[in-house]
């Protein structure tokens, strides 16, 4: 007989109590799992599409909220913000490239299609994108379609596909690899057939800035916005804005998983006072056997431990795959439109795994602590007449 | 201290030429109960012989099992000395006397108290691992004792699934598990039938013989009958 076995029946003695105090630590951990992964992984999607923005300056319309720099890198419509004769006074200015968008909206069978206006060949090689199939558009008023994978696989589209946007018939041209990043859910079509389409009279809605020399971005920012009514960000300042914004979403999200967290261990808490309670004869019976306090402490303490780490482990496992089937459903909007557009690894890293169950079984050992307590420090005599 | 209460004879009678295992000296034990203290032994004094068969005997409530406690170092008394096996049960930290009881007592009680989700040879290894026994050493003198006690064949049944009798004999097992120089009963019969208080008997008996000191509690005027002394607690006092 040794301790582990003890622990072991003791749990099992009340297979009902033991079950259900299980899964309290079980919905909070696997809660925890969920939030924490979903932050993270709208955190490392935005860190991927901001690098695959390919800029160094995002000049965005003034007055812009951080909400707004969020669409910069998801892909959504935005209103068509810059006028052609600023974009003009831009693009004058040396040592940097300038690659505008034109953000606007469409529906194939009655669901929204986010379509982007880009100048195609320098667009395609700023992000290094590869075709799947076909070739990239090359007239600037081309009526032609550069799908991305997602929304090509979505809706059947091939090379050759006709579709309608504002009236307009449009051909697929080509379709491009997965890129893992919210350009999968785009349909790209020439900027120039876009603002025509869609009757923007040359505006456009952003533009990515790459700066030739990395020490003069500031510079660059500077004369970006005396030359034009704009307001510049760079990549890592929009980066920033969008983490807050995330952060706080995440924050909160946390938060909730904190409390789910610490009402588990209340539950601990209730379930060893309540084992102390009903097992006052078999505490005496032990003492009066032979057994030390500190060994009735450490039985109590294991018992509870045991809870975060059987409760962690079917929480990761449980809140892993939760988080697979749910991130895309919660990804059904526009703030979280990087996840949905882009696969995201649901399950957190390796490291996070050991600091969640580490945090379990610290919870459910500390929630312990007070019912072991008691347990130990009972007499014998007390507990053994207990009827 | 030795009597001979309620009429009873004295049996056996070697007491005079044995050292005493147990010394009690003007011991008191009082417990608050609601408030009011409630005074259960009022200065006992009594002598245990070593290897001697002792039962205490009394009415109900008059401090029979609290004395047996004292002696067992399940309690400390409130003042006096209670001296066993030459260590003071007064003086000692509560380790201290976890590790008395663990080597050096066996305690059986009317109602058994086994560990009922533990198997009958679980319930003997656990005393024995808070001895600090190996692993192989509880197995083989587990085996040994349930032998002892005819229990062989019901090893790995569960507690809760013996007769009161078998449930007794699992208990005298246990109390045996570390090899102690004493065991204490207490009303080690009280809730069996006659065959299977025979067969509890019986054991005593062979432990007697074979040098133990034993001190049981019991009402029962003819089971007293087989000790070497009866002592009778009344009102918190040993009788003289």
């Amino acid at each position: 007989m040794n301790d582990f076995k003890l622990v072991v029946r003791n749990l099992l003695g009340s297979r009902s109590r033991f079950a259900l105090t299980l899964v309290g630590i079980t919905l909070g951990i696997t809660s925890l799992v969920v939030m924490m992964s979903l932050g993270a992984g709208l955190r490392a999607q935005i860190d991927k599409q901001a690098a695959d923005l390919g800029a160094n300056l995002i000049v965005t319309p003034k007055g812009w909220c951080a909400y707004e720099q969020v669409k910069v890198l998801s892909g959504t419509q935005l209103p068509d913000a810059i006028p052609a004769e600023d974009l003009a006074a831009i693009e004058q200015l040396e040592g940097i490239r300038v690659l505008p968008y034109l953000t606007v909206g469409s529906a194939i069978d009655n669901e929204p299609v986010p379509v982007t206006g880009i100048r195609m060949d320098e667009t395609v090689a700023s992000k290094r994108w590869s075709l799947a199939e076909g070739e990239v558009p090359q007239a600037e008023e081309a009526l032609e379609v550069l799908a991305g994978a997602a929304v090509a696989d979505s809706f059947g589209l091939a090379v050759g596909d006709a579709l309608t946007l504002r009236g307009a018939t449009f051909t697929v041209a080509g379709v491009l690899e997965a890129a893992g990043t919210g350009d999968d859910g785009v349909l790209f079509i020439p900027l120039a057939a876009a603002q025509k389409v869609y009757e923007t009279d040359g505006r456009i809605s952003f533009a990515a800035v790459q700066v030739d020399d990395l020490d003069a971005v500031d510079l660059a920012a500077q004369r970006i916005t005396d030359a034009a009514n704009v307001a510049v960000v760079s990549d890592r300042q929009l980066l920033a804005s969008v983490l807050s914004v995330v952060n706080t979403v995440s924050t909160t999200l946390r938060i909730i998983a904190a409390v789910a967290v610490l009402t588990a261990a209340f539950g601990i808490v209730n379930t060893m006072l309540m084992a102390t309670f009903e097992r006052r004869r078999e505490i005496g019976i032990m003492k009066s056997i032979g057994s030390s306090n500190a060994r009735i402490f450490r039985t109590f303490m294991a018992e509870a431990a045991t809870y975060g780490v059987v409760g962690g482990l079917i929480g990761l496992a449980v809140g892993t795959g939760v988080s697979r089937l749910l991130t895309p459903l919660i990804a059904q909007n526009e703030f979280t439109a990087f996840v949905g557009g882009a696969r995201v690894d649901a399950v957190p890293p390796l490291a996070d795994m050991a600091l969640i169950l580490g945090g379990a079984v610290v919870v459910a050992t500390l929630a312990g602590v007070y019912p072991a307590w008691r347990a130990a420090r009972l007499t014998p005599v007390e507990a053994i007449s207990y009827e | 201290m030795s009597s001979a209460p309620m009429g009873a004879a004295i049996t056996g009678g070697t007491t005079a030429a044995r050292e005493h295992v147990m010394t009690v000296r003007d011991a008191h034990k009082t417990y608050e109960g609601r408030g009011v203290p409630v005074h259960a032994l009022r200065g006992v004094d009594l002598d245990i012989d070593t290897g001697s068969f002792t039962c205490l005997i009394g009415p109900s409530g008059h401090g029979k099992s609290t004395l047996l406690h004292l002696l067992g170092g399940l309690d400390r008394p409130s003042s006096g000395s209670v001296t066993v096996l030459g260590e003071h049960i007064e003086r000692m930290s509560d380790a201290q006397l976890a590790r008395f009881r663990a080597h050096r007592i066996g305690f059986v009680f009317q109602f058994f108290n086994l560990l009922k989700g533990l198997t009958v040879a679980e319930n003997v290894q656990l005393a024995m691992s808070f001895a600090g026994a190996s692993a192989r050493e509880q197995r083989s003198r587990t085996d040994e004792l349930l032998a002892s006690v005819g229990l062989s064949a019901k090893r790995d049944a569960r507690a809760n699934e013996l007769s009161g009798g078998q449930m007794q004999r699992v208990a005298i097992a246990r109390a045996l598990a570390n090899d102690p120089e004493v065991l204490l009963l207490d009303e080690p019969t009280g809730n069996l039938d006659s065959a299977s208080e025979s067969e509890v008997l019986g054991i005593l008996d062979g432990l007697h013989a074979e040098g133990r000191t034993i001190v049981m509690v019991t009402h029962s005027l003819e089971i007293a009958a087989r000790a070497e002394r009866i002592v009778e607690v009344h009102d918190g006092r040993v009788l003289a």
